[in-house]
């Protein structure tokens, strides 16, 4: 392995994901980590908080994703969960209307409790349940405004929530915007492509949180990390993914 | 929403503080159905933290409470923040996390080990409790800082040589007390003051350095030797583990909170379920009249209206468990870093996060207001997250007492004192907490007892009894998807 040029400026950044029990949040993950998907897959249960690499032209953004672990149930969501996320993934299903008002409902809840500078991306999942094979990103068209679904089209088009409307809301609250498949990939790197570049890169190295964020002197915070696990291996290995 | 009711669980947790959250960890692999719920809207019972916002609605909330309950008499007390600079006044409510049971956890603590051993690790952040002061205003610096190793006594003009050789023979005892029973088993239920000079002739002054080690409640008068002689030993052995200059760290992020919140998480990954606001109000046990042994021997009623049936139910109203004591302390934000506390004492040291002021008995005595007992003020930098850059939080405690608060806020106003740093009080929170489960402690240290507890727990819930072959106590593997390599990979 070449070793050319030094390594990247790397940075750890803390992504949660919210919205409705089988919207396809684990899914979306499963896709972006793994490039895998599973039809009918057991809710989330084993897999909550997993690791992906997403390289940018100057920079090497490490995702934390944090899964719901299944929380979402009964809405016990740990305050931790959202604590110091950089950023979060608000999924709702395109076939499934009520899903975008609770995306909705996290969305407030994200901008009340989470931290400022929070990077919030809306993604209608499911796309591939919908006659547009082609994804719709946050450059879409105007074509959306004519598929405002009412009801289920005789084509076979199961979509529910129209882009428009989605949109719209995105577009007023300020959070990226896209529709996805998990079942067939569409979109689903772009998403986090774009989240890691609206990362703001004073939200970066390492320092999280409203405390850390205002100081200058934000290296401080490695310098009280204790390690458990006895004396760190600085020859890192560097892994590539998206 | 589904439906509790029609699960068969295995078994029903009543409670997320620390020790319930770490049952749930421990039993997160086994398969078991699991169903954890917390009367609270929030994680972590007692040992819960807060934001600003958070904390009035807690306060609102204890005044309706039993005499059982866990805390009584918050009162909460904010500067006038008109003319004040930034620094000087309180930021917005979420820029602080303070946590209602602060507890350092010394590096030899098996809980340590254990969330290495389960790998929750990886979700926090562990910082270090550096330096330890002693105040007394006899010396002219009214803040000592205590000896961090051999070679600082060695260093240390103010000991004398006969101090010096006494303390000696001292720190070579305690390290190996407990084959010295011949040395101090006949004095163990003597108080601590009188076995250090009887047995060591150390000199007053130093009997409270070591006494300070202790964390008691206590004055080192009433502190027996055999409860203080493990936790000595604790601290001196306790140096030096995970790096040169402490014994002890704290969670990043509000402490005991953040441990109960993974351990939760961990659990609701293992497929528990957790339902928060509610409350277990009725038990009853299953009467079992069929020949054949009923397999869900509780059904409880929840305060959402369901009833559940349960093999195994831990739950928190434990009569057993009360000891009476019952602890005052004040939370406190202040407008200073006070970087000298925190200042590194010895080379290759962590930057400390935390630092220990002890004010031992009669320490001062002001305004007829004098202390008869220990007060401890555990100091949290803006380091732990718990609130802006360019302040601190100062966690005090001492035994409650009729004149507690006033002894507490005269206590934090000598210690602003003496820093010399033109500090503001900005906040402070009062409030008395008691023992009443096994499950919580007031210990400012954290008590591995409760391990103790958590894994008879587990074994009762999976079934495995005394003789029998088992896991081990919470060895995990890593989950898919966890990278072995983590750990060092992530360079800024
Ligand atoms: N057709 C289709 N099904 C999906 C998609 N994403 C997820 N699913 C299915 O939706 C269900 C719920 O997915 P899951 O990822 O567990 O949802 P979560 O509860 O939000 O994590 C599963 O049966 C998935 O196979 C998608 O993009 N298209
Ligand atoms: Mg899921």
């Amino acid at each position: 392995m070449a070793e050319a040029t030094a390594p990247k400026p790397s940075s750890s950044v803390k992504l949660v994901l919210l919205g409705e029990a089988a919207v396809g949040k684990s899914s979306l993950v499963l896709r972006f980590v793994n490039n895998d998907f599973q039809e009918n897959k057991e809710p989330t249960i084993g897999a909550a908080f997993l690791t992906q690499k997403c390289n940018l032209p100057t920079r090497t953004i490490k995702f934390e994703i944090w899964d719901t672990a299944g929380q979402e149930r009964f809405a016990s969501l740990a305050p931790m969960y959202y604590r110091n996320a950089q950023s979060a993934l608000v999924v709702y299903d395109l076939t499934k209307p009520t899903s975008l008002i609770k995306a909705k409902h996290w969305v407030a809840e994200l901008q009340r409790q989470a931290s400022p500078g929070i990077v919030i991306a809306l993604v209608g999942n499911k796309l591939d349940l919908t006659n547009e094979s082609s994804g719709s990103g946050n450059a879409l068209g105007e074509d959306s405004e004519t598929d405002a679904a009412e009801g289920e089209n005789d084509d076979g088009d199961a979509r529910k929530v129209s882009t428009a409307e989605a949109k719209t809301y995105a577009e007023e609250e300020g959070l990226l915007f896209f529709e996805t498949s998990a079942k067939n990939g569409t979109n689903v790197t772009e998403v986090f492509t774009a989240i890691a570049n609206a990362i703001p890169e004073t939200s970066l190295k390492g320092a999280r949180g409203p405390g850390a964020t205002q100081s200058s002197a934000n290296r401080t915070e490695d310098q009280s990390r204790v390690n458990l696990t006895g004396p760190r291996d600085s020859a890192s290995k560097e892994g590539c993914a998206c | 929403m589904e439906s509790l009711s029609e699960t068969k669980w295995d078994v029903v947790i009543e409670g997320t503080g620390l020790q319930h959250s770490l049952l749930a960890l421990a039993l997160s692999r086994s398969d078991k159905k699991i169903l954890h719920v917390d009367q609270n809207e929030y994680y972590g019972a007692a040992e819960a933290a807060f934001s600003l916002q958070e904390v009035d609605g807690w306060v609102e909330r204890t005044k309706g409470c039993s005499d059982g309950a866990p805390f009584r008499n918050a009162t909460l007390w904010k500067a006038d923040d008109d003319e004040s600079t930034n620094s000087e006044k309180l930021a917005f409510s979420r820029s602080y996390t303070l946590t209602l049971s602060p507890q350092i956890i010394y590096t030899k603590s098996k809980l340590l080990a254990l969330l290495v051993s389960s790998k929750v690790y990886r979700q926090l952040e562990f910082q270090a409790v550096g330096n330890w002061w002693l105040y007394n205003e006899v010396d002219e610096e009214l803040l000592k800082r205590l000896p961090n190793g051999r070679e600082d006594i060695f260093q240390d003009k103010s000991i004398d040589n006969r101090a010096k050789r006494s303390l000696m023979k001292f720190l070579k005892f305690i390290v190996d007390f407990e084959n010295q029973t011949g040395i101090w088993e006949a004095y163990g239920d003597s108080s601590l003051q009188e076995f250090l000079s009887s047995q060591f002739q150390l000199p007053p002054r130093l009997q409270l350095v070591i006494a300070a080690l202790t964390l008691s409640f206590d004055s080192p008068d009433k502190t027996t030797v055999r409860w203080a002689l493990p936790r000595i030993a604790r601290h001196l052995t306790s140096m030096g583990i995970f790096g040169p200059g402490f014994s002890a760290v704290v969670p990043k992020w509000g402490g005991g909170a953040e441990i109960a919140q993974v351990a939760c998480r961990a659990g609701a990954v293992g497929g528990g379920v957790y339902v928060l606001g509610t409350d277990v109000e009725n038990s009853q046990t299953i009467e079992s009249t069929e020949e054949e042994m009923l397999e869900q021997k509780f059904s409880l009623s929840l305060s959402n209206g369901e009833t559940v049936t349960t093999r195994h139910y831990i739950n928190t109203k434990d009569p057993t468990a009360s000891d009476g004591i019952v602890v005052s302390r004040i939370i406190a934000v202040i407008s200073s870093p006070l970087l000298p506390i925190f200042a590194s004492s010895t080379e290759g040291s962590p930057l400390a996060a935390v630092s220990v002021v002890v004010f031992p008995p009669n320490s001062f005595s002001q305004d007829g207001v004098s202390l008869t007992h220990p007060v401890y003020i555990m100091i949290h930098s803006s380091e732990t997250g718990e609130c802006p850059v360019g302040q601190c939080v100062l966690y005090a405690s001492t035994r409650y007492f009729e004149n507690s608060k006033v002894v507490l806020e005269a206590t934090i106003s000598k210690f602003l004192e003496a820093v010399k740093d033109n500090v503001k009080l900005l906040y402070t929170l009062y409030y008395e907490q008691q023992q009443v489960t096994a499950t919580s402690s007031l210990d400012l240290a954290f008590d591995d007892q409760i391990l103790d507890n958590v894994e008879e727990q587990w074994k009762a819930v999976s079934g495995y009894g005394d003789d029998e072959e088992h896991p081990p106590f919470m060895q995990f593997a890593d989950r898919e998807g966890m990278n072995a390599d983590d750990d060092n990979d992530d360079g800024y």
